[in-house]
């Protein structure tokens, strides 16, 4: 925590202007703010944290516009920021500059629920929105392991999803419109300026151009989503098997009997081990090398034959194995799985469980060999870790266990992250499958995308010609 | 007892940010300095020593309500409010000791008022006991109105002068003697629900003594034979958060004993901080395994009155008046004592009556011990916010569970001038109208 660059306080003009714009309460320029402004939940920003020289909380599109007119004026980065929940470093300011805190723009304006759809500000966190919907009985599916704190502008900005992507899809999939503030201060409506239909080919498609753009090309104030009904109930079948390249064929064997579970999760031996220190009452098996949990969906009779099928489906690969139709029962057998993120920090004493490699995606064939040469990688760096993730579409998490005072482990675990990396390209995947590039992944794009890269830069050079939005992210122009 | 300490507690913190959408202080003005994460840094910095200690810091952390909301949500139980006490302490030595620090000290004669209401009137029920005496000659006496009328309070502050409006009426020292060591269960047709010792609390017993003998009663009644140990004394709590850790373990001795000797299944409490505090004990003895092992069974024993009575008990008949009642949780009753709606679940349980969800009732009131008299400011802004939620649900009767909890509500419900529409109440003081309306003979 050391590494901390503190920038020159910013021009004495730029700032009263600032001040005219947000008032004195919501520009912040003390030392402990800049402090608490200098990360987000990336490992990257606990070793070295990026400080801004300002930091302003918005209430609405105005003052996010006039905000990013006076930055073109004076050339000063502006770097968006939701709840900071990212593992990337994507909101931090690695070049000083504002803060623009946008998670108080946090007003759910419309639930249309006539027309399946809501219209929010992008600070809306995932879960309370949610819940506002639920007295409609419809929801937003998209579901990252951080829908308790994620704003949805943040999860468009990345387009993240969660274990339910294998069914449900992305959050691409549920973005409408927008409202965005370009890099010029300019505010633009997409998918038609008062369109609220729930399909359009009209124009080019500039919502799914901004979405996932990391605010590298625009800022979003406000968002037109579409949303599904809940589902009435679910199943949960919990299986565990003596080697991983079985847990890999029960997942094939699933798809091909037409089942389509809403999520598919694999845990591994660490993670298992690390989830019975956790809650020693769950009593996982402890020396099979693999877990899978399936979920499926739907009315009550519906689960009830697809667990069934699911079990006849999956019983000649597995030696364990639990499952029920029962919410109260099901809740029980999912929290194997939600306790795991945090149960691996538990692995080794005094560890510290870190994300970096943390987001690789392979196909599906090639989930047992990934997950075998991560294990070989880390045992020749002398590292724990666990690894976990949604099967389904073979996006993993790996969380490496170390202690932060042991430099030499320090050292090589961020060997190990870029090994991990260059494995997921090697095996015909990607870099990061729902948590982004930001500042940890840049270093990758070039490989994994080629001339591709270019395009990308040009696209950037064309809308932020100041190159004043979140600059020094994703590989783009510095 | 905590698996960590605090010091260790903080480096596991990954800054995930499941704490941020629970914080009361982060809710309102949405600054990430206002949040747990920001707290952990600043604290831990300080603690680390890679900033200063100045007073910029030192308004930033007192901003912090402790409330322990944060701690709930964290996947990994980082601690902290412990971590933002422990930064406390640490520019508490500070501004003691160095010259180099900007930060205001402490005036001595307030400091010295301070000490000595600690060591000697919390910690000893007898001084207290004439405080009361004295607050409730202020009441009857006419010296209130007289100095209502004279306006002698606009020389204090804003808020002390809300405070003392609403400070409810003492018993008169006739009513205030000690409780009946022994109280049988009610239910005499049946056996007893189990041996339950009464822990009265110190300004609790003094200040809501009513409240404290229709706890008894609601024990006695819901089928517990109740014991209340004479040799009580203060929870320690207080002690304990401002730094007096030696006074907090010798009073924790104290109880230890004397409820060792009650021999009883549980030990019962009507205030969400104090019950917070009793189950924390074996924290005070982390070092000291000659008393681990007595604090490790004296915390496990500890319940709060609604826990017990709705999972061993038996709730007597009641009767509502067809009013619509809603439930503003305690922060220690719901984040450390994990209690989340027994108190919702009993409210419930009373015909002719309806109960309707708080929103939000996730936040802190802002009461947080004297944290409306340091941070008028955002406490202000946090029970107005509380107010409006609690108007929303259009109910007649606002319930509490802890005192501080309580006053703050009924400050909240004065600063909108709504005393004839929401009556503010302890869940056991609700309850036992009920019962009692029950009693008389009014079907609902």
């Amino acid at each position: 925590m050391n590494e901390t660059m503190t920038p020159p306080p910013l021009d004495e003009n730029a700032l009263s202007r600032l001040r005219n714009i947000f008032g004195e309460d919501r520009l912040l320029t003390n030392d402990t703010d800049m402090m608490t402004y200098s990360y987000d939940a990336s490992f990257e920003t606990q070793l070295r944290p990026k400080n801004p020289q300002a930091a302003v909380i918005a209430l609405s599109t105005e003052e996010v516009s006039e905000c990013v007119k006076l930055a073109n004026e004076y050339q000063i980065p502006v770097y968006p920021r939701g709840a900071a929940t990212g593992q990337t470093g994507g909101a931090v300011p690695v070049k000083g500059g504002i803060m623009l805190d946008l998670s108080k723009m946090n007003r759910i304006i419309e639930i249309d629920h006539r027309n399946m759809q809501a219209i929010i500000e992008p600070g809306v966190i995932q879960n309370d929105l949610n819940e506002a919907l639920k007295p409609y009985g419809l929801r937003f599916p998209p579901d990252p392991g951080s829908a308790n704190m994620c704003t949805v502008g943040g999860m468009v900005s990345n387009n993240s999803s969660g274990l339910r992507a294998v069914k449900y899809g992305v959050t691409r999939h549920y973005v409408l419109g927008m409202e965005v503030v370009l890099p010029t201060g300019d505010i633009i409506v997409t998918g038609g300026a008062k369109s609220k239909a729930l399909k359009s080919v009209s124009g080019y498609d500039l919502a799914h151009l901004m979405i996932g753009s990391e605010g590298t090309l625009g800022i979003v104030t406000r968002l037109r989503l579409k949303l599904l009904p809940l589902p009435v109930t679910r199943g949960i079948v919990l299986c565990s098997f003596e080697r991983l390249e079985e847990a890999g064929e029960a997942v094939n064997a699933v798809f091909s009997s037409g089942l389509q579970p809403s999520a598919i999760e694999i845990m591994d031996f660490n993670c298992t081990k690390a989830v019975n220190m956790m809650k020693p009452e769950l009593n996982l098996p402890l020396d099979n090398e693999a877990i899978l949990v399936f979920e499926v969906d739907g009315a009550k009779e519906e689960v009830t034959s697809q667990v069934n099928r699911l079990r006849t489906v999956v019983e000649k690969y597995t030696n364990y194995i639990k499952f029920s139709d029962e919410p109260e029962e099901c809740e029980k057998l999912w929290q194997a799985r939600k306790l795991v993120g945090a149960a691996v920090g538990l692995l080794k004493p005094g560890g510290f469980r870190v994300y970096g490699g943390e987001d690789i995606c392979v196909p599906i064939s090639k989930l047992p060999e990934t997950l075998r040469e991560i294990h070989n990688i880390a045992g020749r760096y002398g590292i724990i870790c666990g690894i976990y993730g949604h099967v389904g579409d073979g996006n993993m998490h790996t969380g490496p266990v170390v202690n932060m005072n042991n430099q030499l482990e320090m050292e090589n675990v961020e060997k190990m992250i870029d090994d991990i990396h260059e494995l997921a390209i090697r095996m015909e995947g990607t870099t990061t499958a729902e948590h982004g590039v930001g500042i940890v992944r840049a270093k990758y794009m070039d490989v994994e995308h080629g001339a591709a890269m270019e395009v990308m830069r040009a696209i950037k050079k064309t809308l932020d010609p100041n190159n004043i939005l979140n600059p020094g992210k994703m590989a783009l122009p510095n | 007892m905590k698996l960590l300490t605090a010091e260790e507690s903080m480096k596991t913190c990954v800054r995930c940010g499941a704490c941020r959408n629970v914080c009361p202080t982060l809710n309102i003005t949405g600054r990430e300095a206002d949040g747990p994460r920001g707290r952990v840094l600043m604290a831990r910095s300080l603690i680390e020593g890679n900033i200063p200690v100045n007073q910029e810091i030192k308004d930033q952390l007192d901003r912090c309500l402790l409330c322990s909301a944060c701690v709930d949500a964290c996947p990994i139980d980082v601690q902290v409010p412990d971590i933002v006490m422990l930064a406390k302490e640490r520019i508490a030595a500070e501004t003691e000791t160095s010259v180099q620090t900007d930060i205001k000290k402490p005036v001595y004669p307030a400091r010295t008022f301070k000490d000595y209401f600690f060591d000697h009137v919390l910690a000893n029920q007898k001084r207290l006991n004439t405080v009361g005496n004295l607050l409730w000659f202020y009441q009857k006496s006419g010296l209130q109105s007289v100095t209502r009328g004279l306006g002698i309070l606009k020389f204090f502050p804003e808020q002390m002068r809300q405070m003392e409006r609403i400070t409810p009426p003492i018993l008169p020292p006739s009513r205030r003697k000690h409780h009946p060591e022994y109280t049988p269960s009610a239910n005499k047709e049946k056996e007893p629900r189990g041996r339950a010792a009464f822990f009265h609390g110190c300004i609790m017993d003094v200040m809501f003594r009513e409240t404290n003998d229709n706890s008894i009663k609601l024990l006695s009644k819901s089928g517990f034979d109740v014991v209340t140990p004479k040799a009580q004394v203060c929870c320690g709590a207080l002690h304990h958060h401002s730094g007096k850790k030696d006074k907090a373990i010798e009073l924790a001795k104290a109880n230890i004993q004397a409820f060792e000797e009650a021999n009883v299944d549980y030990i019962v409490t009507n205030a969400g901080g104090c019950g917070a505090a009793l189950a924390e004990y074996t924290d005070l003895f982390r070092d000291d395994p000659r008393w681990l092992e007595r604090a490790k069974s004296f915390s496990e024993k500890i319940r709060d009155i609604s826990e017990i009575i709705y999972e061993k008990g038996e709730m007597p008949a009641a009767a509502g008046r067809g009013e619509r009642v809603t439930y503003q949780p305690s922060c220690h009753l719901q984040y450390v004592m994990k209690v989340k709606d027994a108190p919702a679940k009993l409210v419930k349980q009373v015909p002719n009556s309806e109960y309707v969800d708080l929103p939000e009732k996730k936040y802190c009131c802002g009461s947080a011990g004297i944290y409306n008299l340091l941070q008028p400011k955002l406490a202000n802004e946090i029970l107005d916010k509380k107010m409006t939620r609690v108007k929303e649900t259009e109910s007649a009767v606002l319930i509490t569970a802890n005192p501080g909890c309580f006053l703050q509500m009924k400050l909240g419900v004065h600063r909108e001038g709504m005393e004839k529409q929401i009556q503010t109440l302890h869940v056991v003081d609700y309850l036992m109208e009920s019962i009692e309306r029950a009693e008389s003979g009014c079907q609902p």
